[in-house]
């Protein structure tokens, strides 16, 4: 988890989802995540997959660091896969597709929308600590994460972490975690003070970006029902399963076309373009 | 390993709604138990030691994908109701970079949270046994038993909830040509082998039960040094 590069990437970006309102995305993400649950097919998951991919080429940011920080879950997909496995590829394909989907959806979600924003989003069902909790631990992921890099350049420079001497290493790693938790809680409890003195009551303010509701919103808001729909069709009929290798068709020529048209802006992608 | 990498939609409905429905019934109680607590003081604690645990999960351990959680360290300088709220506040936030599903947060909590409470009981039992001369044994001992018990929860949940491939029509048949109905859809006979799902997370486990062991007590130790108070409030 590169926590810095997906808050750069929430914050900087400029496609038509960080265009979206959060509430939008979270919406989106709760349909893909919902598809995911009730689906069974493997054809559809793929489809959903190639899918989830297009929408990450559309957003114009680094899109193998991001399948990269979503493909984490698979590693645990495929213990329950091997664990359940009959000897068909199909049924441990379906618990690995099921994993990268729900977490690509919810990695769309967090690199094209600041946590601040998100935060907002579901602040009305959370209760006050849970609010607070979530917010400082958000200031202080960025706190803690320079203060380790610091750490850890200061021990290997200092010879506290050297190849070989790993018993030693592991002192050294864990007395550095517990100087970081009283350095970080010193900090965090700095900035809470200065928070309270400002008028900070609770309240997490969502920036004010994309406060009114817009294409963009309603773009993000149709390729979560559609997916959902799609899901939800074949769920309920059987016999339209046999759809699922149009649908794949389709979503592989959507990504296979995307990636030439946004990816690949120098060559026949952007021919087509003109 | 105790923490429930589970994906979205493989375990059923139910069991991922009880889980919901026990974590918010714990987190009220939690939260009603803390409410007299000055807040000031507490939240930025909360805040820290969460974030701590996220940065725990972020270094993984090459080959065995294995990351410290730092739950009992949670545990012991935050106490068992805040500690609680603080593994909810992560495995929410966790959710949302792919670890664990969004879905089996509220099943991650109750796992995690019994392993930040029992580490905190267990820790202040060997304290009334030990005394205060031995922090690095008192919280690895209690850590250790902590994941041993996180672990077999989760375990229990994963046999409860039978993860059920049986329930995975898929049209397999197209690909390994076995066992087809008239729809063109199968339904796969198998479910999942929990023995030997089991035997995986025990032999996986172990090693970073120890290494995790190691490193909390290594933590508490050097915090007790330089700031009793965190582990010992009665000395604040």
């Amino acid at each position: 988890m590169d926590v810095s590069a997906i808050d750069y990437y929430a914050n900087h970006g400029v496609s038509f989802l960080h265009g979206a309102r959060a509430l939008s995305k979270i919406i989106f993400a709760g349909l893909v995540i919902a598809s995911v649950v009730i689906s069974n097919s493997f054809y559809l998951l793929l489809a959903v997959y190639f899918s989830l991919l297009t929408i990450v080429i559309w957003t114009r940011l680094p899109v193998l660091k991001i399948v990269t920080i979503a493909a984490y879950p698979a590693i645990f997909a495929l213990i329950f896969a091997a664990a359940s496995w009959n000897g068909s590829w199909v049924s441990a394909g379906v618990i690995v597709l099921k994993a990268l989907c729900a977490s690509l959806a919810m990695v769309i979600l967090i690199v094209t929308t600041p946590y601040p924003d998100v935060f907002s989003s579901i602040e009305p069902v959370l209760p006050r600590i849970i609010r607070e909790g979530l917010f400082l631990t958000y200031r202080s992921l960025f706190v803690l994460l320079e203060l380790t890099d610091n750490l850890v350049k200061g021990l290997r420079v200092r010879g506290g972490l050297t190849h070989g001497r790993y018993i030693k290493n592991v002192v050294n790693f864990s007395s550095g975690i517990g100087l970081l938790l009283v350095r970080g809680l010193d900090l965090s409890e700095k900035f809470y003070g200065v928070l309270n003195v400002r008028g900070y009551s609770g309240r997490i303010s969502g920036g004010g970006r994309h406060e009114k509701t817009g294409v963009n919103d309603f773009t993000a808001i149709v390729i979560g029902v559609l997916i959902l729909g799609a899901a939800l069709v074949i769920k309920k009929n059987g016999e339209l399963s046999v759809y699922d290798g149009c649908m794949l068709a389709l979503s592989l020529a959507a990504l296979v076309l995307s990636t030439a048209y946004v990816v690949l802006p120098n060559t026949w992608g952007r021919a087509w373009k003109k | 390993m105790s923490h429930m990498h589970i994906p979205d939609g493989v375990l059923p409905v139910w069991i991922v709604t009880a889980g919901w429905i026990v974590t918010a019934l714990l987190l009220a109680f939690c939260i009603k138990r803390v409410s007299s607590i000055e807040l000031k003081r507490k939240v930025p604690l909360i805040g820290i030691i969460s974030a701590l645990m996220i940065v725990g999960m972020t270094l993984e351990i090459v080959p065995i994908a294995y990351h410290i959680n730092l739950t009992v360290v949670a545990g012991i300088v935050l106490g068992p109701a805040l500690a609680f709220i603080s593994v909810f506040i992560v495995d929410l936030l966790i959710s949302m970079f792919g670890h664990g599903g969004v879905t089996v947060v509220g099943l991650n909590t109750i796992i995690i949270g019994a392993e930040a409470v029992l580490g905190y009981y267990l820790f202040q039992l060997f304290k009334e046994v030990m005394g205060n001369k031995s922090m690095f044994w008192e919280s690895s001992l209690a850590a250790l038993l902590s994941l041993l018990l996180s672990t077999s929860i989760m375990l229990g949940v994963v046999y409860i909830s039978q993860i059920s491939p049986e329930k995975i029509e898929s049209i397999g048949h197209l690909v390994s040509g076995t066992g087809s109905n008239t729809n063109g859809l199968r339904v796969l006979e198998d479910g999942i082998n929990f023995s030997r799902f089991a035997k995986t997370v025990f032999i996986l486990s172990p090693l970073g039960w120890i290494l995790e062991s190691v490193i909390t007590g290594l933590v508490v130790k050097y915090v007790f040094r330089v700031r009793p108070d965190l582990i010992l409030p009665e000395r604040a």
